[in-house]
């Protein structure tokens, strides 16, 4: 076959770029510590990453989430137990109350105590979490929950309960509106607390007695309200520990699949990098060979 | 007859010179582009009779030739094309390859940090930290649209410069083509011999033609080239020339496209489709089938994002206890008139469902009796009378402002400038609307079970005048209600039946549990419901949510791909562009190795013909002292 002296450099020069281009292609892979560098080396797996991506970086973000309403659910949790050991406090106050040897000076310096309870329940029912919100005023988060009226503490707050994203399909209430809490389950501590005041500030003991029952009644069932509230919220923070558990083993696997789509296998690559390296070596001196044969160095 | 020995040996030293030349004509040209090696055809002169037979007189050189294979070269030709347009395909798409190369650079991960930024603002719907990040990264979210787009822009630029230079080359390669056919027309005439030079730089500049554009040859009778492009028309008829210009789109002026300027000046339009091959045909298929396709895709996100989010946004309640408003702004349709038209007639066009667009462009154009819509990405077309204005068509409302004269067109582009002109439209982090306009609650001292749900604005927007008018949902007894309150129609006697939907104003609740006679339930204004995020949540629901596509995707999936349609595209191209290079070489291989120069082989030639030469010599120096012989006879 007749071959051109011009196909003979063209064709080398052509080869040589070739294994040029194999090879910085590898390099840059290394380099980069990347097997995909453009979408266009791999559109499937390309257009995957960045789906897998989003559910990885949403992940990350239901866990923050979490983190979120674990500290409201904490700061709730922390004020209902100051509320739990007030009430018991309070309970037992009541009932050194029914003890007949008391005169109305006693009876009124412990109505004095309870006044002072009366203004730290007040305060728990106002508390403000971390940022400053109300705790227990549903949505109205800027709004005092509780306030003393002549007819007694109202609520002003709403029965809105403020929801996180814990995690794809799971909204968590992570507030309980204070109405249920402190006027709830039939009673109302407030009330509760302002008659005891009354009755141990009137002299004598006409309907003390009663008075007391129904105190003691109502502080039980104020106790059991505040643990019923106390109880789920338990269950909550329970849940959002297993959610974190169940948020960490899909993190790992989103990272895992990340890995399969775009990493690179280095082995691999290395020993691509060191074939072509050869080959590109082989391509230049067989080149450098050929093309310096030539009948005119023999004329 | 001694004569005659050194007229014989004269001949062959002419000969040997011819040869010595042409050779030394060859090694010169061996690496000049288009050269095709020259052979000088020798042959046995002419014998005289001399009655005992003929004597040969020695030789004669009857022509000089170049060795070339027609059929190679058009296939060459033709090679050359098709690598070309694919090439330039391939250089093309590679850019918008690299521009989505990065995935920490790409629209994702802005995307991302958007919707965290709207997950931060639910977890903490008053804290101002939170909605200001929310701000901050629908900007960045913004700008990254902004960015991809005008990158897009640029490269489509960069497409208009390009094929108004190669529009220039085309000419320039035309004229010198005609000059040639002339050249070539007349030394043919004048020698009868080929110009061989001038014939293998015709094939040269039809060859660098075909880089631009497939171009076709056909050979006249006289030898000169008659060429032809696109569908049939001709640039080249023998010393004649027809000019390509370029101009702007008669239904887009921004974009540069071909036409053909005929003799009288008037300039015709080359579809798209009729630009094959070459530079100039892979630029017009690169811009039709990926840029202009890859900006709509873009587009389509960003409108689809913003409207979705906007509807959403209006129909929570910002922290100042207003409506939301538009969180983005965006983009409207493109509308272009041809420029051609004669009528007056304006068109609009309006986005009314996002979700529904497409990523195509559409001509609207008008008969004089009906309008016919067409989908330009299948050709689907739509044909509706003036009466059934406006008329909304994939999502897209058109109206038409008076009737068009008959023939008029107009160019519909509704997503083309959906990501360079997504903006944000608020700056006040309170603006953002992160709760619900409404609450629902059960009255204080109500003594039945009955639990009332939060409560949820209907869809879609706008939302309803009366929305936040106060409504009282009063139990006449356990399983009837009545409903008071402005736009309700105070309806009474209701039936109850627990758990089921209640609507009126505009918003949707449920009761359930068993109220009693007495009880009472009001749905009204979340007047300082600042720390409410039920529409915040709505809002982050959004990012997986199948918003485009006529509910098939999400906007990370539209995004994802238009990623994977690039991909795809450019890998293809760089195989079908990789093998096109190889049928190039093959066939440039094929046509070399008979036309090209081998340098040894001349290097044999050399030596042949000089020691041809001195042959030659040899036999007039013979012939002289035969002569001489006979001189000294008479001394």
């Amino acid at each position: 076959m007749r071959i051109s002296t011009q196909t003979l450099f063209d064709n080398g020069a052509a080869r040589i770029a070739d294994a040029q281009a194999a090879l910085y292609k590898t390099q840059q892979q290394v380099a980069a510590d990347r097997r995909i560098l453009t979408p266009s080396d791999d559109p499937v797996a390309a257009a995957r990453a960045l789906e897998v991506t989003q559910s990885q970086s949403l992940n990350t973000q239901y866990g923050t989430n979490r983190g979120y309403a674990k500290d409201s659910l904490a700061a709730v949790d922390g004020t209902l137990s100051s509320v739990t050991d007030l009430l018991q406090e309070v309970k037992t106050t009541a009932i050194s109350a029914g003890n007949p040897t008391l005169n109305d000076s006693e009876r009124a310096s412990i109505a004095t105590a309870l006044q002072s309870s009366l203004g730290l329940l007040m305060g728990l029912a106002n508390a403000r979490d971390g940022q400053g919100n109300y705790m227990f005023s549903g949505f109205q988060t800027s709004t005092p929950p509780f306030v003393q009226t002549a007819s007694g503490v109202q609520y002003q707050g709403d029965q809105g309960q403020r929801l996180v994203q814990v995690d794809a399909t799971r909204q968590m209430a992570v507030s309980s509106p204070g109405q249920g809490v402190f006027q709830g389950g039939g009673q109302d501590m407030f009330k509760t607390l302002n008659d005891l005041i009354t009755q141990l500030n009137t002299p004598g003991t006409t309907g003390l007695s009663t008075t007391l029952t129904t105190a003691n009644s109502d502080l039980q069932a104020a106790l059991d309200n505040v643990s019923t509230v106390r109880a789920s919220v338990g269950t909550r923070m329970q849940e959002l520990t297993s959610l974190d558990n169940a948020g960490t083993n899909k993190n790992l696997q989103y990272s895992q699949t990340l890995s399969n789509l775009q990493d690179l296998d280095y082995t691999q690559a290395l020993t691509d990098l060191s074939r072509q390296q050869t080959t590109l070596e082989a391509a230049q001196k067989s080149f450098a060979q050929t093309s310096s044969l030539s009948l005119f160095k023999f004329l | 007859m001694a004569t005659s020995i050194l007229s014989i040996g004269q001949s062959a030293l002419a000969a040997a010179q011819a040869g010595l030349s042409t050779t030394g004509h060859n090694i010169a040209n061996a690496s000049t582009p288009g050269y095709s090696r020259q052979v000088v055809i020798q042959g046995a002169a002419q014998p005289q009779n001399f009655g005992f037979g003929f004597m040969g007189q020695g030789t004669q050189i009857s022509t000089v030739q170049r060795v070339y294979n027609e059929y190679l070269g058009v296939q060459v030709q033709s090679a050359q094309a098709s690598q070309s347009g694919l090439d330039t395909y391939y250089t093309q798409i590679k850019q918008i390859d690299n521009m989505l190369a990065d995935p920490t650079a790409g629209l994702s991960p802005s995307l991302q940090d958007f919707f965290s930024g709207i997950q931060a603002m639910a977890s903490n719907p008053s804290n101002v930290p939170a909605r200001q990040t929310v701000l901050s990264s629908a900007d960045t979210l913004a700008g990254r649209f902004q960015s991809l787009a005008g990158q897009l822009n640029e490269i489509s630029q960069g497409v208009n410069s390009q094929i108004q230079s190669s529009v220039s080359s085309i000419n320039s390669y035309a004229q010198q083509i005609a000059q040639l056919n002339d050249s070539i027309g007349k030394a043919q005439r004048a020698t009868g011999q080929p110009p061989n030079d001038l014939l293998d730089q015709r094939d040269q500049l039809v060859l660098d033609l075909n880089k631009e554009i497939k171009a076709t040859v056909v050979k006249q009778g006289d030898g000169s080239y008659n060429v032809f492009i696109g569908n049939g028309q001709s640039l080249v008829v023998g010393t004649t020339t027809s000019k390509l210009v370029s101009v702007a789109s008669a239904t887009d002026l921004s974009k540069i496209v071909v036409a053909y300027q005929s003799s009288s000046g008037s300039t015709i339009p080359l579809s798209e489709s009729s630009l094959v091959g070459g530079q100039l045909g892979g630029l017009a298929e690169f811009r039709s089938k990926t840029l202009e396709p890859a900006q709509n895709a873009l587009g389509r996100v960003a409108i689809g994002l913003a409207s979705t989010v906007n509807a959403q946004h209006s129909l929570g309640q910002d922290l100042n206890g207003n409506l939301g408003g538009a969180l983005f702004t965006l983009a409207s349709p493109v509308v272009n008139a041809n420029t051609g038209n004669t009528g007056s007639a304006t068109v609009t066009a309006s986005i009314s469902d996002a979700g529904a667009l497409t990523t195509s462009d559409y001509r609207l154009q008008y008969d004089g009796s009906n309008y016919t819509l067409t989908r330009l990405s299948d050709n689907t077309a739509t044909t509706f009378a003036p009466a059934a204005l406006p008329q909304t068509v994939d999502g897209v409302t058109i109206n038409v402002s008076t009737a068009p004269a008959a023939g008029d067109s107009f160019l519909i582009r509704p997503t083309v400038n959906g990501a360079s002109g997504i903006g944000v439209a608020i700056s006040d982090p309170a603006l953002l609307a992160a709760a619900a306009p409404i609450r629902a609650t059960p009255t204080s001292g109500n003594t039945g079970t009955g639990t009332i749900g939060p409560g949820s604005v209907n869809t879609p927007p706008p939302p309803n005048a009366n929305l936040q008018q106060p409504v009282t949902i009063t139990f006449t007894s356990a399983t009837t209600y009545n409903v008071t309150g402005t736009g309700t129609g105070n309806p009474t006697g209701l039936t109850y039946t627990p758990g089921a939907t209640i609507s009126y104003n505009g918003w949707s609740t449920a009761i359930s549990g068993t109220p009693a006679a007495g009880d009472s339930f009001t749905v009204a204004s979340n007047a300082g419901g600042v720390g409410d995020s039920r529409n915040a949540l709505l809002l982050g629901d959004l990012q997986t949510s199948n918003t485009l596509g006529n509910g098939t995707t999400s906007y990370q999936g539209a995004y994802s791909q238009f990623v994977s349609e690039i991909g795809n595209k450019t890998r293809e191209l760089q195989v079908t562009s990789s093998a096109a290079s190889n049928l190039l070489s093959q066939a440039t291989l094929s046509a070399q190795n008979e036309s090209g120069v081998n340098l040894d082989e001349e290097a044999a030639n050399l030596l042949r013909y000089q020691q041809a030469y001195q042959a030659a010599g040899k036999v007039m120096q013979i012939a002289s002292q035969l002569f001489d012989v006979l001189l000294s006879i008479g001394q």
